[in-house]
């Protein structure tokens, strides 16, 4: 993030910050009745033991609920589960992202419609990503299990199957989410200057040679910058999961977002639920600082 | 045929099947959308006869119809309050000095990628409070929370992509501050504009946590309504991919038409929720 060096003089040149303010004001009461308020209101929560319909008797735990976080082995299944999903979907992400990026750079329309067409799975809304996917995975009638069938692995209510459902939600995070990177890596490639690559070329250097040597790194940046972008939606993920197996078989594809929304509105322990949801909250807020430090350059071309 | 044709014949047939692969789930609910949902239980996934008993069954679902209104409205007034805000806060950061600045534009920025689950809860029990449970004016309220600093991020390089001298030029012939905002800055930064509030629209449209949480019948947005199409029983395919295509178009014509800006929408955090 860049800002004016000038901001002395600016100050003075202004005579003050007030229209700094009036203009910032109405966001301002805005992100701290819908934004700040709530999130303090969570901290509040999460040091109370706390049903949603037994509001009056509430008992104030102080650091109980983060306590009993590290105890419930629920919890801690569910973090774990949400960290294989991270490690394995967004590698894989990555690198289909970064291969295909590499095939569609080419000039002419035709590779241009097919990055167009790519894209659209981006923008699907996730409910219908994740219901889509459950209906093909349906025994008997859905076109995967259809196929699964046809190939000698029998009937079978896949997701029914905990290990296979897992691998599904991961499958369809996957399908969804490639063409996110791979738009980041297009972008980045397209940037690259064509004569060190002819140098390479010249050089005699080889496919793998070429990608390790120039292109990796060149994009090194972009990667990052893709890559914590989908680190952050990766952690909270529900939609899409909820959908397609709430959860379930059993607690199998139970992601942390989706184990803190059974604990609030399934089981009604909303000062518990509130506590893992400032645990997220925390984490997600990290990535996030580094993210906005990394990639922010505003400033008016003034002073 | 020669090295270099063979060469670009292989990655002309890679693309296409890379394509294929990729919009087969998307062709699967564009076709059981014509389907009948006895015939995809009855006849597996290749029988395909063309009928629009689906679409029918759908436009005629009163409960749908209401939500995709509701939708509509959420996502349009969400919409138009971070537009209206973001752009004067956008504005306020870029273009003026104070010693706050630094602080409050890496927080509106940050709280962009807050959980939902972390805030629906909180949100939950203050709308209880309210009164504002299963009500249009509470789910837009939700949504405003992840738009707005959404629209003051992206609009953050438009604004500050304008000469000085245009600012100064106005300030000479004596307008006042609001005067260069609203009538310098906001039309020039008019394609800014059209591109924050398409996503934000989008991201609202798109929505389903707090919509699913803080609705019940009244406020029910149309991602809701459709998940509600899994029944009890018996998942109605055939109509849920109707009415998943009818939600699909708005997001399909958005995604192809403005492909020049979708690497900056996306750069300015995410796009879901």
């Amino acid at each position: 993030m860049r800002f004016s060096k000038q901001a002395d003089t600016d100050i003075k040149s202004r005579g003050a910050s007030r229209p700094f303010w009036l203009f910032v004001f109405p966001a301002l009461i805005v992100v701290l009745t819908v934004l700040v308020y709530p999130m303090f209101y969570a901290i509040y929560m999460s040091g109370y033991e706390w049903n949603l319909f037994n509001q009056t008797g509430r008992k104030f735990l102080l650091f109980g609920n983060y306590v009993r976080l590290f105890k419930d082995s629920e919890f801690l299944h569910s973090l774990w589960l949400q960290l294989g999903f991270i490690i394995i979907a967004l590698p894989i992400e990555t690198v289909i992202g970064f291969f295909v990026a590499l095939l569609l750079n080419r000039e002419g329309k035709f590779f241009s419609v097919v990055r167009s067409l790519l894209l659209l799975p981006v923008f699907i809304l996730p409910v219908i990503s994740g219901l889509t996917w459950r209906m093909m995975l349906q025994p008997e009638y859905g076109m995967i299990s259809f196929i699964l069938e046809k190939l000698g692995f029998g009937v079978k209510a896949w997701l029914a199957e905990p290990k296979f459902a897992y691998g599904m939600v991961i499958v369809q995070d996957v399908w969804r989410m490639w063409p996110f990177m791979f738009m980041f890596i297009y972008a980045g490639l397209s940037g690259l200057p064509k004569e060190s690559l002819e140098a390479a070329q010249i050089d005699g250097a080889g496919f793998w040679t070429k990608v390790f040597k120039i292109i990796i790194p060149y994009l090194r940046p972009t990667i990052a910058t893709a890559f914590l972008l989908r680190l952050i939606d990766a952690l909270r993920i529900f939609s899409e999961v909820y959908v397609m197996t709430g959860g379930g078989p059993g607690n199998a594809t139970l992601l942390l977002s989706l184990y803190i929304n059974k604990q609030a509105f399934e089981f009604f322990s909303i000062g518990y639920a509130a506590t893992m949801g400032v645990f997220l909250l925390i984490i997600a807020l990290a990535i996030a600082f580094f993210v906005v430090r990394g990639n922010i350059q505003f400033e008016g071309e003034r002073g | 045929m020669n090295k270099r044709k063979l060469a670009s014949f292989i990655i002309v047939i890679l693309s296409i099947l890379v394509l294929i692969i990729e919009l087969m789930p998307i062709f699967v609910v564009i076709t059981s959308g014509f389907k009948r949902d006895i015939d995809i239980w009855a006849r597996g996934p290749f029988y395909f006869k063309p009928t629009l008993a689906s679409y029918k069954s759908v436009l005629s679902n009163k409960d749908f119809l209401v939500s995709l209104k509701n939708s509509l409205l959420v996502a349009s007034l969400s919409t138009f309050v971070s537009i209206i805000i973001g752009s004067m806060a956008s504005y306020g950061i870029t273009r003026y000095s104070s010693k706050a600045k630094e602080f409050i534009a890496y927080s509106f920025l940050v709280f962009r990628m807050i959980p939902q689950i972390s805030l629906v809860i909180p949100l939950f029990v203050m709308f209880t409070t309210l009164n504002l449970k299963d009500t249009l004016t509470g789910v837009t309220i939700a949504h405003v929370s992840f738009n707005l600093p959404y629209v003051i991020w992206l609009l953050l390089p438009f604004f500050a992509a304008i000469p000085k001298d245009y600012e100064e030029a106005a300030r000479i012939d004596g307008a006042s501050e609001s005067g260069v905002f609203w009538k310098i800055f906001l039309p020039l930064v008019a394609p800014g504009l059209v591109v924050a509030a398409i996503f934000a629209f989008l991201m609202s449209w798109n929505e389903f946590l707090y919509a699913l949480i803080l609705s019940s019948v009244n406020a029910r947005t149309a991602p809701v309504a459709v998940n509600g199409l899994l029944g009890q029983y018996a998942p109605k395919w055939g109509q849920l991919s109707a009415a998943g295509t009818i939600m699909l178009i708005p997001v399909f014509i958005i995604t192809l038409t403005l492909q020049r800006y979708i690497i900056k929408g996306l750069a300015a955090g995410g796009i879901k929720g």
